[in-house]
């Protein structure tokens, strides 16, 4: 039981960080119903990026902060451009398929910066783990635990708070009643893509602090993780990325714990199957389903 | 004359043509599979146990393990009736990596000459020998997955002017007025997955006795993927639009060396600028419309 | 000979037609009118069998259509030809007229032929475009060719749901006139219609629909004689 809890735990650390990721796919999904397979790449190369000055130039952890999300920034303002503004609205296949080849394109380029299997990767606190009661947790699994709550409350903010962000929500809704509305969809669409590039590059450092270490992996991990995340969950719906990001979280520990690292992710998309078989919408995104469903059947 | 290296890079175009055409077959009826790798693995491994460890005659296990894969794909679009649209697409995914991780655990070998041979976890499945226990030369063997893809390729074109060929892209095109016109979907997108599923399949075994050897890691979604890009660079208008992409990248990007290290870079930025003015790729459906009237007035003329 | 009886039809929680009966009579054009939302296109998407009523029968001469899936309600002769998703748009016009006769029997195969040159015949602009893609068709051109589809169906009945709705006043003479023509040639006709004034022409029997049930039911003159319907649907002081 002792063991269970801590599992728990653990999970729910970690599956903040998968929630970050599923909230930058979210939002994505949102505005364009599209999917941005590059959006791990992308974190990837703004990691690469971090790692390489931190190795060559300085070890100023902030720095490394800094130029990490700017270059996720600037990868993903690429990709938006280059394969979701240009390509054609409906063209829903070629989008995802070019995301997916600048994918490989980016997973190259990394290659080329720093062509090692892996590379260290700075934190801002030695790691310490804290005991309580009978549970321990890792220090920077709760630093990243409650920046994902500020990153949180930060987005809620500008969503429903800010007119950018209303003009996010109004695009997702309704683009073209948003169009006929005088919402440049294309500046939205810019907007979304780098408010979300800046999650993904915090979440990416974050998230490699706490392992300590880059490798090319992690594009398609952090793309897969968020994913799973935001099916899970229900997708285009924000809580539900989060909440799909702790389940995700809570299963894997456990599914670890008890069967080691094969079996923590075929439990993964075990359960990714079941759900998109028995309730697609996920946990809370059921309602969005039938709507898309019932707006689908209205002739 | 026709070194060896040429010959796997052209043997290497059919086999990847095969799970290309299986992709093409779902994508023209609407559906976008992030998983075909899966029944290309199953196959892999099924085929090549039944040759190595069991004895059977190569057209044997092809059959064998063409057939699992289109009872797994089968199987898999049953369960994913109701769902479409990405929801289906992460489903496939979901279900591939499912297969992939499981060939980790699956160890299954047998002492065969003194020595313990077949599939082993992560360590993979190597001494496929047919091949070699039959001294087919490679010439002889990229002849042989060329016959099986003419022959595939004979049967998706007499598909594709038959009504079930328009009725996978009545699907495709639109589900709803495809009920109202009276067809049953669930039927035909069963029908499209085991078609599709047993094509992969082909490709899979003649793919494990190329190599010899494969592991689990083959069958990443990167294969799956790849499959989905080809059909699109290619076009979606005819059957040849896969081989056109398989073509583009496999023949002429990765045996060209000055693009060596930076293919990736290269044939992204081509195929997303591509994209750009040719969403449904080089030829699609107006394209081969305008194509096939084009012969048609060359010919009465 | 098509007779839908006290049919309720959902979707969720929201009652969409509440116990809705109407009939339409054998070789004659029965017009469906109604506002907005009233339940027009649902009614007809309940009897193809797209939508599956709660409760009530839907009974085609003397078969039972209730419980049919949609592909066996085309098979007895009901066939709808639907509101704005009118075509395959990457098909080619023949390729669109010839999916029309896929739920026939394939030993049908000499008579499908022969409806199929029927069909050009009736509506030549098809034939000149034949192996264009449907896309590039106009919206008359579209509307056209998915009544021709619609036809190679071989309907007892044929169900239309707001031919006129987007085309030009000319246009929609001309598919009006298609209509008429068709019905003369014996072919009964369920057609729901916003331009009451138009529809009245064709029509041989009304029934008008509000808010998921029948609140008129009668022949044009009826109608145009009823002064509150009359002022609502047709304006006041006209004909
Ligand atoms: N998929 C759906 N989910 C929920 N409500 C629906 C759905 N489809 C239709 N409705 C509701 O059912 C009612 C009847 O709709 P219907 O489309 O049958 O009207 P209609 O008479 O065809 O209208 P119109 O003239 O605008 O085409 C409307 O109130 C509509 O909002
Ligand atoms: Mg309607």
């Amino acid at each position: 039981m002792t063991d269970f809890l801590q599992n728990c735990i653990d999970g729910v650390m970690f599956g903040s960080g998968y929630a970050l990721l599923a909230l930058g796919f979210t939002l994505v999904f949102g505005v364009m119903k599209r999917l941005n397979l590059s959006f791990g790449p992308s974190i990837m190369l703004g990691a690469y990026a971090g790692t390489w000055v931190y190795l060559n130039f300085s070890q100023n952890v902030l720095l490394v902060v800094l130029v990490t999300v700017m270059i996720t920034v600037a990868v993903g303002i690429y990709v938006e451009r280059l394969c979701f503004w240009a390509v054609r609205r409906d063209a829903t296949i070629a989008s995802m398929v070019s995301s997916f080849v600048i994918w490989m394109q980016l997973e190259e380029v990394a290659m080329h910066l720093l062509p090692e299997r892996t590379y260290p990767f700075p934190a801002f606190f030695t790691s310490t783990v804290i005991d309580i009661g009978p549970f321990f947790v890792r220090s920077e699994h709760i630093s990243m635990f409650l920046l994902t709550l500020v990153l949180l409350a930060l987005l809620h903010l500008f969503l429903f708070r800010t007119r950018p962000g209303l003009a996010v929500r109004a695009v997702s809704d309704n683009p073209l009643a948003s169009r006929y509305m005088g919402i440049n969809s294309s500046n939205v669409l810019f907007l979304a893509f780098a408010v979300v590039s800046v999650l993904g590059g915090l979440a990416g450092f974050l998230i490699l602090s706490a392992d300590s270490q880059v490798t090319p992996f992690f594009g398609l991990w952090a793309t897969f993780k968020g994913l799973i995340a935001m099916m899970l969950g229900g997708m285009g719906s924000l809580p539900g990325a989060i909440l799909g990001g702790l389940l995700l979280g809570v299963v894997e520990a456990n599914a670890f714990w008890y069967g080691g690292p094969v079996v923590r992710d075929i439990s993964a998309y075990l359960l990714l199957f079941m759900m998109l078989i028995v309730r697609p919408g996920g946990l809370v995104g059921q309602r969005i389903v039938a709507q898309q469903q019932a707006a689908y059947e209205r002739v | 004359m026709l070194n060896d290296y040429l010959l796997t890079v052209i043997s290497n175009i059919g086999m990847i043509s095969l799970i290309a055409l299986s992709a093409y077959l779902l994508l023209i009826s609407g559906e976008i599979s992030f998983g075909q790798q899966a029944y290309f693995g199953i196959s892999a491994y099924a085929g090549a146990i039944a040759t190595t460890l069991w004895g059977w005659p190569l057209w044997l296990a092809l059959l064998f393990g063409s057939s699992l894969a289109a009872l797994a794909a089968g199987f898999v679009g049953l369960l994913t009736l109701r769902i479409s649209g990405l929801y289906f697409s992460i489903a496939t995914l979901a279900f591939a990596e499912m297969v992939r991780l499981s060939l980790f655990k699956l160890s299954y070998q047998l002492e065969i000459d003194g020595e313990l041979i077949g599939p082993n976890g992560a360590e993979g499945f190597g001494e496929i020998r047919w091949i070699f226990d039959n001294d087919v030369s490679v010439l002889e063997y990229t002849l042989l997955i060329y016959g099986i893809l003419l022959l595939v390729l004979f049967c998706l074109v007499l598909i594709e002017r038959s009504r079930l060929g328009m009725i996978f892209r009545m699907l495709g095109q639109d589900p709803l007025l495809t009920r109202i016109q009276g067809l049953n979907p669930v039927r035909y997108k069963v029908t499209a997955a085991i078609l599709a599923g047993f094509i992969a399949g082909l490709g899979g075994t003649l793919y494990a006795h190329s190599f010899t050897y494969i592991e689990p890691q083959i069958f990443n979604v990167m294969l799956g993927v790849h499959a989905l890009a080809y059909g699109l660079i290619g076009g979606l208008g005819t059957v040849l639009g896969p081989l056109i992409g398989v073509a583009i990248d496999i023949g002429f990007l990765e045996s060209v060396r000055v693009f060596q290290g930076y293919r990736m870079i290269v044939f992204g930025g081509l195929v997303a600028v591509m994209l750009i003015f040719m969403p449904r790729g080089i030829l699609d459906e107006n394209r081969v419309y305008r194509l096939k009237n084009l012969a048609q007035r060359w010919f009465r003329a | 000979m098509l007779k839908v009886d006290n049919i309720v039809t959902r979707y969720g929680a929201i009652e969409a037609l509440k116990g809705l009966s109407l009939e339409a009579r054998e070789g004659q054009v029965t017009c469906l009118l109604g506002p907005n939302g009233a339940g027009k296109t649902t009614t007809l998407f309940t009897i193809a069998g797209i939508l599956n009523s709660h409760s009530g029968s839907i009974t085609l001469e003397k078969d039972n259509l209730t419980n049919l899936s949609a592909p066996g309600i085309v098979r007895k002769g009901v066939v709808l030809v639907p509101e704005n998703r009118l075509i395959f748009p990457q098909m080619s016009v023949e390729e669109n007229l010839v999916a029309g006769a896929f739920a026939r029997p394939r030993k049908d195969q000499p008579a499908i032929n022969a409806d199929l040159k029927g069909i050009y015949e009736r509506f030549p602009p098809l034939k000149e475009r034949s192996t264009q893609s449907g896309g590039t068709l106009s919206g008359g051109e579209q509307q056209m060719l998915a009544i021709g589809r619609a036809l190679m169906a071989r309907p007892k009945i044929l169900m239309m749901d707001e031919p006129s709705l987007g085309l030009a006043p000319i246009i929609v003479e001309k598919i009006f006139d298609i209509i008429s023509l068709l019905n003369k040639e014996g072919v009964s006709i369920l057609l729901v219609e916003q331009n009451a004034r138009m529809a009245l022409k064709v029509a041989h029997h009304i029934y008008l629909l509000e808010g998921g049930k029948v609140t008129f039911n009668g022949n044009p003159q009826e109608m145009q004689q009823d002064e509150v319907i009359q002022r609502a649907y047709l304006g006041a002081g006209s004909t």
